[in-house]
């Protein structure tokens, strides 16, 4: 279906080669992953196939690429709208309209079909996705999972025999996340769609796909099945960490193969892991707070403390109120009942530098906080507030992450360096609290882990409480110390990250899947457990 | 190869545009240029501008646009004409002048044209006052947009953002003066100090139109030019920022080469 021949690609005013003679081909009703780190070219890969590269952005392409047949050389992505349909990263930014049934429709519109033919269209794809139930519903009040689906009917209206998904779980909760890839499970076995997904979140698609083409740093790529990448990929998902920690001899890609493989190790008894003494020095104290709007609740007398030391993660769906929770805690707004103290202050009463000071709010889309047109300047400003000696923020980032351009625009980053950027800026007024929204989105295995690493320093050097909301299971078994689970506005769990991860079993992490019922969560966990037996 | 550019007339299009432009500056101007006394010409430019108009935009669809210019300018043009009411339009105080000039600056006189042009209907639409004037403020709005492309190309900084905003002072008056000229036949009677006297002399009638531009409309347009003026001078360096940007990153003519290999 699709054929790359010796492909090598160089933008406009670079001279960098982002992929290197890169060969394969895909055959019809293929699911292939194009994984690698942040910034190696999957995007330009993804939009190689449907002639956006080079035809919309310039640059030169080497060797060939064809689609069904015709080559992107010679047609322009317009041409190609019926073979390829592609689905952007961030749904809400490609939606041209307000109803669902009218967005579905909108491609159809503009190439001039006959209303009896659309009208048929349409109702299949409601089927075929189940969005039949929000057909009239404005786009806008839609979950994140079900924009993302809207998003995949809005291409598959075409029939396209190509779909191409660039990180469509990323902004997702994990049960949406699941929503979503078993509705591309279902195109490729009932329909035979060709699809191509670019992910970071390896532990979410690999037991989907069917083969992987990795893109390593260095600009090799390789192409195999996922037991063959996988084995040998720097890049790779908790599941497979765990086989190569544990030196299984297969290399499974779902809980179930790996499951099978470990049943001798769950049979031993282990001693029970060491439970951390809880801190007992309240830094955010929430009281009973409620807050809706409108009709909808978003949160219904919440109440819980925060202590200083710990790092505590909230999760929860899409729209279960953790944003809302995060607004009130920082003082963005004022819940309409109950109160808040940060430190025994008003967060809502805080200004200016005291209330950098008092609290660090990393928000969900990083970029809205970036406004000089440089990383430098960016930086200097920030030692200007401050009161910082020149430069103090600037090795701060350097220290997150080496090697950034000073001289590049914030938002031409990659979504790991830009979020770096961000919270060496926050953290530079060395702020008493940190809060952050949603802060792994887009970021590959490396950037997490650095990041990680750079927020248990902050709390443990400084003894300081961290609090994230966040969807990403796999961080929060690392990282958090504790657990808010949030639904409809209550918190229903709160507890150790063991009690509460163990408990649920969409938001449980591969390790724990897999290692049920012993209580371990991640990779080191398993091998500190074994270690102490032996 | 290269990808496509940023919308410009050239050829058929541009000669749409000059007879067009020409037709509905007649439309303009005609109390001046027709001294006899006869009939109602009035009626006949009120047709022919928004045919003229409607000549300009089905000669621009036909292919002349790609889909980057498109949305760049579905965007900026839903922009300003949600600008256009937000001012109320009291005292001439309207908020999209300086969008309109400041992206006229950077996607260049030809751009500026169409987005007035489009900006100033959609806006008219918005706000339910469709008519036949519709058609004389497009065009204004249009001429205000082309018209940017009397600020020196190279001109950066603070001497580009001082030339924009003495050019949206011009642009100001320019469209007080042209809302006049097409209402003031049609205002007032026919028998005052002010009024247009079909058949009078050039002299006459352009004395009355000044007295008359004076006397009505100096309230809106002296705001409108303080107000436009200000709005390019505090927001120019932002706006043109991030218009520019813009520009960069639609890679408009950006080469593109195809080849067999890269070289080793």
């Amino acid at each position: 279906m699709i054929t790359f021949s010796n492909v090598s690609l160089i933008y406009p005013h670079s001279t960098k080669t982002i992929l290197e003679d890169l060969s394969f081909q895909i055959q019809e009703g293929e699911m292939v992953l194009v994984m690698g780190e942040t910034g190696s070219g999957k995007s330009s890969l993804l939009r190689l196939i449907n002639g956006l590269v080079p035809h919309h952005t310039g640059g030169i392409l080497a060797g060939d690429i064809s689609v069904d047949g015709i080559s992107t050389r010679t047609v322009k992505p317009g041409s190609l709208a019926h073979l390829v349909g592609i689905v952007g990263q961030n749904p809400i930014n490609g939606f041209v309209t307000d109803i669902v049934e009218e967005e579905l429709a909108f491609s159809m519109e503009a190439l001039n079909f006959a209303p009896d033919v659309m009208r048929k269209r349409v109702e299949e794809v409601l089927d075929l996705l189940s969005l039949s139930s929000l057909r009239n519903r404005s786009i806008a009040t839609l979950s994140g999972g079900e924009q993302q689906r809207v998003a995949i009917g809005a291409a598959l209206v075409m029939q396209p025999k190509v779909l191409v998904l660039d990180e469509p779980t990323s902004a997702l909760d994990p049960i949406a996340a699941e929503e979503v890839l078993s509705v591309l499970h279902r195109l490729v076995h009932d329909l035979s769609v060709t699809v191509i997904i670019a992910e970071h979140r390896l532990e979410r698609v690999i037991q989907f796909v069917d083969r992987i083409i990795y893109i390593e740093g260095n600009g090799e790529t390789s192409i195999g099945s996922a037991d063959e990448i996988l084995k040998s990929s720097e890049l790779v998902p908790p599941i497979v960490k765990l086989a190569r920690a544990l030196n299984l001899s297969e290399i499974g890609t779902s809980v179930r193969e790996v499951r099978r493989a470990t049943d001798e190790i769950r049979s031993h008894q282990y001693p029970l892991p060491v439970v951390a003494q809880k801190a007992n020095s309240p830094a955010i104290e929430v009281t009973d707070v409620s807050h809706s709007y409108g009709e909808k609740v978003a949160l219904n007398k919440v109440n819980t403390t925060i202590h200083h030391g710990e790092i505590v993660a909230i999760m929860g769906r899409n729209g279960a109120g953790k944003s809302t929770l995060l607004h009130s805690i920082v003082g963005l707004h004022t819940p309409q009942k109950g109160s808040i103290s940060v430190n025994g202050q008003d967060p809502t009463e805080l200004t200016g530098g005291a209330r950098r000071q008092a609290i660090g709010y990393v928000p969900q889309e990083p970029s809205d906080l970036l406004f000089a047109s440089s990383v430098e300047e960016e930086c200097s400003h920030a030692d200007r507030d401050n009161e910082l000696e020149p430069g103090s923020t600037a090795a701060l980032l350097n220290r997150l992450v080496p090697h950034i351009s000073h001289n590049a625009h914030p938002n031409d980053l990659s979504e790991g360096q830009r979020l770096a950027l961000v919270l060496s800026i926050v953290l530079a007024a060395s702020p008493d609290v940190l809060v952050l929204d949603e802060p792994t989105r887009g970021l590959d295995y490396r950037a997490k882990s650095l990041f990680g690493l750079a927020l248990k320093e902050y709390a443990t050097q400084f003894n300081r409480p961290v609090l994230l909301a966040t969807h990403d299971v796999e961080l929060v078994a690392e990282l958090a110390d504790r657990v808010l689970f949030l639904a409809e506005g209550d918190i229903v769990a709160d507890g150790t990250t063991l009690e509460v991860l163990l408990s649920s079993p969409a938001f449980a992490p591969q390790v724990a899947k897999i290692m049920s019922p012993k209580p371990w969560l991640t990779v080191s966990d398993v091998v500190q457990a074994l270690g102490d037996v032996k | 190869m290269k990808t496509a550019g940023i919308f410009s007339f050239k050829g058929a299009s541009l000669i749409a545009l000059v007879a067009t432009s020409a037709i509905s500056a007649l439309g303009f101007l005609w109390p001046f240029l027709i001294n006899e006394k006869q009939g109602h010409p009035q009626w006949i430019f009120l047709l022919a501008t928004p045919c003229a108009l409607l000549l300009l935009m089905i000669s621009v669809s036909n292919k002349e646009l790609d889909s980057k210019s498109i949305a760049l300018l579905a965007v900026l043009s839903a922009l300003i004409a949600a600008l256009r009411p937000m001012g109320t339009g009291a005292v001439g105080i309207e908020p999209m002048w300086f969008v309109l000039i400041l992206a006229a600056r950077v996607f260049g006189p030809s751009f500026g044209f169409l987005l007035g042009t489009i900006s100033m209907f959609l806006s008219a639409i918005l706000t339910g006052g469709l008519g036949p004037w519709v058609a004389y403020q497009s065009f204004a709005a249009g001429w205000i947009g082309i018209g940017v492309a009397l600020i020196p190309k190279g001109l950066r900084g603070k001497s580009e953002v001082f030339a924009l905003a003495l050019y949206g002072i011009v642009a100001a008056e320019f469209f007080g003066i042209a809302m006049d000229l097409q209402f003031w036949p049609w205002a007032l009677g026919s028998d005052t100090q002010l009024s247009y006297a079909a058949g009078a002399a050039f002299a006459t009638n352009i004395s009355h139109f000044i007295s008359y531009h004076f006397l009505s409309s100096m309230a809106w347009d002296i705001p409108r030019a303080i107000f436009t003026a200000s709005l390019i001078a505090m927001t120019a360096k932002p706006v043109l920022h991030t218009l520019r940007r813009a520009h960069t990153r639609a890679a408009f003519m950006t080469p593109i080469e195809f080849i067999e290999r890269v070289k080793a």
